[in-house]
Parts: structure tokens; sequence; C-alpha cells
């Protein structure tokens, strides 16, 4: 090698290593995040993914055009010198040991500052258990079961509302009702068997009790039944006046179809989220489900509006509309990524403390919630939902009123035109 | 009247039961190979059928058609690549080999057609009709008339045909069928195509009514799994009986006991039966 | 045949090898991965007393292996007390339930075994499922964190490591035992005829139970010890098929009725799972399973009767050579 090659390889080292300064001065904030990526969860998993992911770009570079969001103005966290978040996506694939050892894995070896996940209750359990060892934040975008706060942890915390959360929805809406008049005299719960179902039945027959709804039967059943044959039948013989289906999505469309099928409409049929969420759920039934009502705390909204900014950016990666679980996680991996650039480093325990300062007002979210912010136990005591109704061939968004823009329509029609 | 729909409804469910369990009949029963694939093949009957209504725009017949005939072929070549030679393994090895291609199949489905669930489009089974009161779901009631055929045609097969008489042979002592002049291996693999192909009809029927994922098959594998062995073994028609029976028993528990209950009675029962009748209803001792 | 000087140079070379691994591979994932490995060989080696040796293929193994793992949780969750006090209870619970389904069914040969076991495995699942006592769908958890080393909960994986390691050898000293003894030749014997055993004179059925009672004991420990390094188990991940058919695979993949098999199934396939899960899972493209679907393929096309066999086929060869040599 000659004298001149050596000193032109290290003007070359020299200019690389100065460009390579400032973004040494943002080390990338690194967020591990644990979803069903295969398995019977997997559909539900996917669609999460690709939703970060958008939240992912929205954060890293600038979206002026978003500007009500935290963190969308500006490229990366301007707090930690503009530093962009890089996220190590794993599949736990609904195994609970499975999301145990990678929890082990993300927080050991990728030496992530924050954990998300996980989905299935079960693989929350294990995962915070993980996190709560290790001293890293741990934000549970989407986990049914009641417990995963208020287990005393001290890192753990829950962006997304809970099934008391959701009951107390449906009991206001149905004293609403009753004052305009709309016979409610006894209601029907029917719910998928595993963790999710059970929680938010649970929960509703607990706070139906509490407001004088008559809960006429609970049908709880397995979410892989090929025939619902039954519980339609069961349903026909006690005539509730709103039937509550928790439900995922085969289920819940087999329930409609069943429904149509057996030529039983009750007045009303509320979807608790899930299934009813499902993209594969409106195509499938809205020519026998008219006026099925849902439970979301996402409405996509008028066009040019932040919401509906978020869902054609969805839209573009995956071809389908953003789902209201997704946009849950998606709603919980922003208020994370506030809370880091809040707290101005990645220490886990400044993270943390950020995170208990949360206090998100609703213009800053894309979802109906009224802000974000945490009780003691990790859980967001702010977080709120909408009832949508299936009009046509979408949902609309017709409860509480203030918000609705269209008009709710009862009795559902079914398949009659 | 109530009750008339529910035992109605309960004979449809079982009709569909019998369809896809008597491909596993054919395989378990006869050659005493437990495929653990069995609900993957309905699985792909299931997206054979989309393809079809979604590409070319064919009716029931046209994706029936092609359905069988796809999970056929495909029957027939995992025969040959892989089954022929599982066979003179142990049978564990028989059990480890159909659970990788379960998962293989699963999971190339989920990589083709990703996770999502789909449904088939409105076509000609669509709707319901009543008949005194009493709702039959068109679809349902193709697939059960369609379940009884298919099980009794492959019954005359079986019973009163050369291919059936040979099939049996080869069951029997591969050994001895070929010094018989019979080729084990040609007739095994038309026993695979026969086993596949009467899959995908079920998934292709059952696809009209069923809204699925990749992971379906885990579902109308293990039913099909305690259809035959109610039924008993080797036996095409126990397996019809018993897919009704189940049907009637799972329709009625879920109607009088809860939903929750209802696979709880239909594996005491099966429990019960193996104390009592392990041969199962139509199998011999 | 004599016994070959080098399967004893391997299995010291084995010990040395599990005994260090942890010192070599350090970090909490390494030796949670670790700590998976010798489970699933804990599980498989007990599997493989009835299913492997005895020929009683039980694909249900899941209940003894959820009754490990729920009782220790349950006591915890009921009483407080420490997961250690459920293990001996587990126990007689899985020799109970072991009694209840091999007297019917042991005295037939054939696929019965294998039916009930799925039968009342899959029965187990639902009706625990259902039944809120023992937590219902969402299942019991362990405590958060240990009051003491008696709650068998730690904050390291290197514990569980070694304490994993210890139940595998204890596991594989007790069937290397009685395969030299006549119990061990009573089912082989069993496992290569019925008939012909019977007609020797070996007390079949009772020669089948005491292996399912041993093989069912395994399991439940393995359970029990699945339950308190988790800390969590809900009705799939105790009394799940997959947890049955993981057994069988694990075991049939390195050789079952060995009794290095199942150990070398789980050395296998464990990395390979986690392996090809932690490259390719992120993606969520369902590659893993399809590279795993069609190892597990490969396996059973080219080697049918497990990769013990291979080893033998290897070992036997060598044999020769030297023989040859000599």
């Amino acid at each position: 090698m000659t004298r001149s090659s050596l000193w032109l390889a290290g003007a070359v080292a020299a200019t690389v290593l100065g460009f390579a300064a400032p973004a040494s001065a943002a080390n990338p904030v690194r967020i591990g995040i644990l979803w069903p990526l295969t398995g019977n969860a997997a559909a539900a998993g996917q669609a999460s993914k690709a939703a970060v992911e958008v939240a992912l770009d929205i954060i890293n570079n600038p979206h002026p055009e978003l500007a009500n969001l935290p963190l969308a103005a500006t490229g990366g966290l301007p707090n930690l010198g503009g530093a962009k978040i890089e996220i190590t996506f794993v599949d736990h694939q609904g195994d609970p040991s499975t999301a145990q050892q990678l929890a082990t894995r993300l927080v050991t070896q990728d030496k992530v500052h924050a954990l998300m996940g996980a989905y299935q209750s079960s693989c929350s359990f294990t995962a915070t258990a993980v996190a709560e060892r290790h001293g890293v934040p741990f934000m549970v975008g989407e986990s049914a079961a009641l417990n995963i706060t208020g287990r005393g942890f001290k890192w753990v915390f829950r962006g997304t509302p809970i099934a008391s959360d959701y009951a107390r929805t449906y009991m206001r809406f149905f004293a609403e009702m009753k004052g305009q008049g709309k016979k409610i005299e006894s209601i029907a719960v029917v719910n998928e068997n595993t963790d999710y179902g059970t929680s938010v039945s649970d929960a509703i027959e607990a706070e139906a009790k509490k407001s004088g709804v008559p809960v006429a039967i609970r049908i709880p059943y397995s979410a892989s039944s090929t025939d619902v044959s039954a519980q339609v039948l069961q349903l026909k013989q006690r005539q509730p006046d709103v039937v509550i289906f928790i439900s995922y999505t085969a289920d819940a469309i087999l329930y409609m179809k069943t429904m149509r099928n057996l030529d039983y409409r009750p007045p009303m049929v509320i979807g608790d989220d899930t299934g009813f969420s499902d993209p594969s759920f409106v195509p499938a039934v809205s020519d026998v489900a008219q006026g099925a009502m849902n439970r979301s705390a996402w409405d996509i909204g008028k066009p040019g509006s932040t919401t509906a900014k978020i869902n054609e950016m969805y839209k573009a990666k995956t071809g389908r509309d953003l789902d209201d679980t997704s946009a849950r996680n998606m709603q919980s991996f922003f208020a994370l990524a506030e809370a880091i650039d809040r707290a101005g480093s990645t220490d886990p325990e400044k993270i943390r403390d950020a995170l208990t300062k949360t206090d998100l007002k609703a213009e800053q979210l894309m979802m109906g919630y009224q802000g974000v912010k945490f009780d003691n136990t990790g859980q967001n005591v702010l977080a709120a939902t909408y009832l949508i109704q299936l009009q046509g061939k979408q949902y609309q968004l017709v409860w509480p009123e203030a918000t609705a823009n269209a008009k709710l329509q009862w009795p559902m029609t079914g398949w009659t035109p | 009247m109530i009750a008339v729909q529910v035992i109605v409804g309960g004979l449809l469910l079982g009709a569909i039961y019998a369809l896809f369990s008597s491909g596993l009949t054919l395989i378990w029963g006869m050659m005493n190979f437990i495929n653990f694939a069995h609900g993957e093949f309905v699985m792909l009957g299931m997206y054979a059928a989309l393809l079809v209504v979604v590409w070319l725009g064919g009716g029931p017949v046209t994706f029936g058609a092609a359905a069988a005939g796809a999970l056929f072929a495909l029957g027939a070549v995992i025969y040959l690549s892989l089954v022929r030679h599982v066979l003179r393994g142990p049978m564990l090895a028989q059990i480890l080999s159909t659970f990788g291609l379960a998962l293989l199949l699963r999971y190339a489905a989920f990589w083709w057609f990703s996770a999502n669930y789909v449904s088939l489009p409105g076509n000609a089974l669509s709707g319901t009709i009543a008949i005194g009161g009493i709702f039959i779901p068109v679809a349902q009631l193709v697939a059960g008339v369609a379940a009884i055929v298919l099980t009794l045609l492959l019954q005359l097969l079986l019973t009163r045909t050369l291919i059936g008489s040979a099939l049996l042979a080869v069951a029997e002592d591969p050994g001895a069928a070929m010094l018989m002049g019979i080729r084990p291996d040609r007739i095994q693999a038309l026993a695979w195509g026969l086993s596949a192909g009467s899959a995908g009809v079920a998934g292709a029927l059952l696809a009209t009514a069923y809204p699925w994922s990749p992971s379906v098959g885990e579902t109308f594998g293990l039913i099909a799994f305690v259809v035959v062995a109610f039924g008993g073994f080797g036996s095409v028609l126990g397996s019809l009986y018993a897919g009704l029976i189940i049907g009637l028993i799972q329709a009625a528990s879920a109607f009088w006991l809860g939903a929750i209950y209802k696979d709880v009675v239909v594996y005491a029962l099966f429990v019960a039966l193996l104390w009592l009748r392990p041969q199962g209803l139509m199998g011999k001792a | 045949m004599t016994k070959l000087p080098t399967s004893r140079v391997g299995v010291v070379l084995l010990a040395a090898g599990l005994l260090v691994y942890p010192l070599v591979f350090t970090g909490a994932f390494y030796h949670d991965v670790g700590v998976s490995f010798l489970l699933a060989a804990i599980a498989a080696s007990a599997w493989n007393i009835v299913g492997g040796y005895a020929g009683q293929i039980s694909v249900g193994h899941s209940m003894f292996f959820g009754i490990g793992a729920y009782t220790p949780l349950l006591f915890y969750t009921l009483f407080g007390w420490s997961p250690i006090a459920g293990i001996p209870v587990a126990i007689v619970l899985s020799l109970g339930l072991a009694a209840l389904i091999g007297l019917p069914t042991l005295r037939l040969s054939g696929h019965y075994f294998s039916m009930a076991t799925i039968a009342v495995a899959e029965l187990i699942r639902l009706l625990v499922s259902t039944w809120s006592f023992v937590g219902a769908a969402i299942g019991l958890q362990g405590p958060a964190s240990g009051r003491g080393w008696w709650d068998l909960t730690f904050r390291s994986e290197l514990p569980y490591y070694y304490i994993f390691l210890a139940v595998l050898g204890l596991v594989l000293a007790v069937t290397a035992a009685f395969e030299s003894r006549r119990f061990g030749y009573y089912v082989r014997a069993i496992k290569a005829g019925e008939r012909a055993a019977k007609s020797l004179g070996v007390p079949v059925l009772q020669t089948k139970m005491q292996a399912l009672a041993l093989s069912a004991v395994f399991t439940s420990v393995a359970g029990s010890l699945y339950a308190v390094k988790t800390g969590f188990v809900d009705p799939g991940s105790g009394f799940g098929i997959l947890v049955s058919v993981q057994m069988v695979i694990i075991a049939a993949l390195g050789g079952a009725g060995t009794l290095y098999g199942p150990l070398l199934g789980a050395l296998i396939l464990i990395p390979l799972q986690t392996a090809t899960n932690n490259w390719l899972g992120g993606g969520g493209s369902g590659l893993t399973f399809i590279i795993y679907g069609g190892i597990i393929v490969l396996i059973a096309r080219f080697e049918p009767g497990g990769l013990m066999e291979l080893w033998y086929r290897l070992r036997a060869k060598r044999w020769r050579k030297l023989d040859a040599a000599a």
C-alpha cells in the first residue's frame, strides 16, 4: 500500500466517522414486541404488526399532516436528539412459555428499552413477569384478563380499556336507549370460552346485575365450533331484546349466517369487537346482518381527518381497513413512544416514571378514548369506547350521539330490505 | 317444534362429519395408518374451492370437482413420495411423518393465503329452505346428501368391485396380495388419492357454509379422528353412522346442556364406548 | 454383542457437555433455551418408558403433564403453599389416573390405548377449561417473585437448569437400570409380540401397567417443573394435544425405545424450533413451521426408526472397520 492510498483511506475513514458522529449522538431506541404471528390468533397478530409499522413510520419520519398526534410532526424522538425507534418483532405462537423465552431474549440479548405485547392473556402473563423481574417497562397493547394489571407489578402498563369498562359502556348505552323508549327488558350474553370471552362476559354479567338489566341467558361456547345452531335456537327460545356476542372471527360470521338460516332476528345484536371488527367480517355478512352493532374505539372518520389518513397509510400497506384491535395496539404504541420521548432517556427507570406521568388528551389520540392516563396498577383509566353499526357495506359511528356520524337504527333489519 | 329443528340440525352436521371422516377411515381403518394431516386435506379442499370461484367463477359442481381432483392428485403424490417409504418403518414413523406433513401443509397455506379468514362468496348453495317451520340451509342439505352418497359409493367400491377387493387384500397382507398379481403401491396410491379426494370434496362443501383460515384443519382433523374411532376401524358405514350420531349428540347436548358441554359429552361417551365396546360401533373385535 | 467402549465415552462427554453448557453459553436467553431442551428431554424420556420401550403409544400424556403442572399452582393459589407441596400430590393423582386408564385399555392391544389416551386427555382439557375452581380458561399463576428458595421462583434461569438436569439424570438412570433387568426384558418382549410374550409367561398386563405408572410419574414431574419455571399454566399449555404430540415427536425423532433417543430428539428439535422461530418468526410468514415440518418429514422419510438407528449404523460400520483392521 502506498503512502497516498493510506492517506486516502484515512480521509475516507475520517469522513465516515465524521458523518457517523451525529447519528451516534442519537442512539436508536429499541422496543421489542411479542405477538402471535403464527397459530390460531395469527391474523390478529399480523394485523397489529402492520399497524405498529405504520405508527413507526409516523414517529420516525416527519408527518406534519398528522400534527395533532405527539411525535408525528418531527422525525424521531426530539427529546432524544431525534433518535429513531427500532422494533424487534418476535412470534410467541400463542404459547406462554415461548412468550417467556422470547421476552427474556429481547431483554437480555437484544437489550430492548421497552417491551410490548402479547395479545393472548396467557402470553401476557408470562411475558410481563419477565419484564417485572428484569425491570423493563412493558406496555400491554391488548389483552383481556383483568388481573394482568393489579398484580402489584411495577413495570406493567395497559393502554387499552378492560372488560369492566366495556361492560359499563353497554349499560350506559342501554340506559340511554330505555330513556328513548326502546324495550330492553332482558339481554343475552354469548361468549367464546377462552380468557377473552370469559373475562368480558363475567364483567357484563356483574355490571348488568348492578344496573338491574336481567341477563336472560348466558351461553359460553368454544370458538372452534363448526356449528352454532343449538346456541341460536336457545336464543330463539328465550327471545332476549339484545344479544351480546363476545366472539372471534369464524364463529362471529357463523352466528350471523346461522341466525339467517334459522330465521332468528332479535331486536338488536351487539358484537364485542374482536370477531365483529375483523376485516373479514363485514364482507362475509353484510347481506344478512344489517344493523348489527359493534364495540369499537376506532373510527375511520371523515376524509381528511387524522384517522382517515392513518387508515389510508394502513390500507396502502395491507389492502384492508384498519380494525379496532390493531388500532388499539397502535395507540398503546404511540403512548409508549410518547413516554420514552418525555423521559428523554432510554433508562428503564426514567421511562417507567414518564409512563406513570402520562397524561394524553383526547385530541392527541387516534382512538376515541378520553385520554391516556395510568392508575397505580398501570391501567389506563381514561379509555372509552364507541358503538358502531353495520349500515350498508360498512360500520357507521352511532353512539355516543355527540360524536355520531350516522343515526342509530333500532331494531336491526338483518337480511330484510 | 324446536326439538325437531335441533335433531335435523344435528343430523345435517353429522352428515358433514361423516363426509370428511370417510376418507380417514379408508387410510386409518384399512391400512392401519394414522394420518394426522387429514384435517389439512379438508383445509386445502376449502382453498381449492375458493381459488376456482375467484379465478374461474365456477359453481358448486365445478369447485367440488376441482377440489376432489386436486386433492386426489395430492394424496397420490404424498403416498408415492412419502408414505410408501414410511409404511415399512415403525408406527411412530407414521405419526412423525404425517404430523410434519400437517405442519408443512398448514403453513404452506398460511404463507400463500395469509392468516386472514376467508369465506366463499355467495353461490347457488347459499340460502335456506323451510319445510313446515323447519329450516334447512341448502349448503348443509347438499353436504348431507353428498356425504351419504359418497359413503355408499365408497362402500360399494370396497365390497363390490375388483379394485375394492384389491384394496382389502393389500390392507390385509401386501405380500400375499403381490403374489396374487396386485401391485400394492398402485392400489395404495389410489386409496390415498380417494381419501384425500373425499376430504377435498368435504372441504369444498364446508366452504360454502363455514368461514376459515389455514389453521382450520386442526378442528376438523380431531373430529374426524373421533368419528372414525367411534365408528370402528375400517368400517366406512360405521363412520357414517358415527358421524350422524356424533352430530346428533353435539346438537342435543349443546341445546339442552349448553354449548361448552357438547364436546365433553362426545368425549365422555367415546371413553365409555372404549370401555364397553373398544372395537367401535361397527368394527370387528 | 459386547459393550462398546465408545458408548461410555459418549455418555461422559454428553454429561460433561450438559454440565458446562450454561458456563459456555452465558446469558439468560441461552440458559432458557437449555432449560426448554432439558424439559423436553425429561418429558420425552418419561413418555419413552411406556411409548417406546413397551410400545404402548400414548397420544394423551398431556393428562399427566397437566396434572403435574396444575396441582402445585393450585395449592399455591388456594393456600399460598410452596409449589413443592403440590408435586407429590400430583404424582399420586397421576398414578390414580394411570390406573384408571390403563386397567381397561391395556388389556387390549392395538390402537385402543392410543385412542383412549387422546380421548381422556381431551376430556380433561375440556373440563378444566370450564371449571373455575382451577382457573377455567384463564389458568393459574405461580408466585410472581419467590418468598424463598422453596418457592422455586428464581430470577435467574441457572437454578432451573441444574434442577432440570438432575431430574433428567434421574429419569435416564432409572431407565438404564430397568433396561438390563427383568422388567426391561418383559417390556421389550411385549413390544415385539404380545401373544408370544404371554405364552412365554410374561405378566403382560402387569408389566404394561408398571411401565405406564412409571411413565406417568415422571411426566407429572415434568409438568410440575414446567409450571414452577413458567409460573403459569392454562388448559392449552397443560393439557393441550400438542403437549402430548411434542413428547411423541421428540422420542420418535431420536429413537423410541432407546435410552438416549429422546435426549437426542430434544437436542435436535428444540434448538431447531428455537432457531427457526428466532430467525424467521418475527417476519411472520409461517416459514418457521414450513422448515420445522419439512425437517420432521425428511427425517421420517429417510430415517423412520429415529436418529439413534443412524447412530447405531454408523457405529457398527466403524466397529466393522476396526474389526477388519485387527
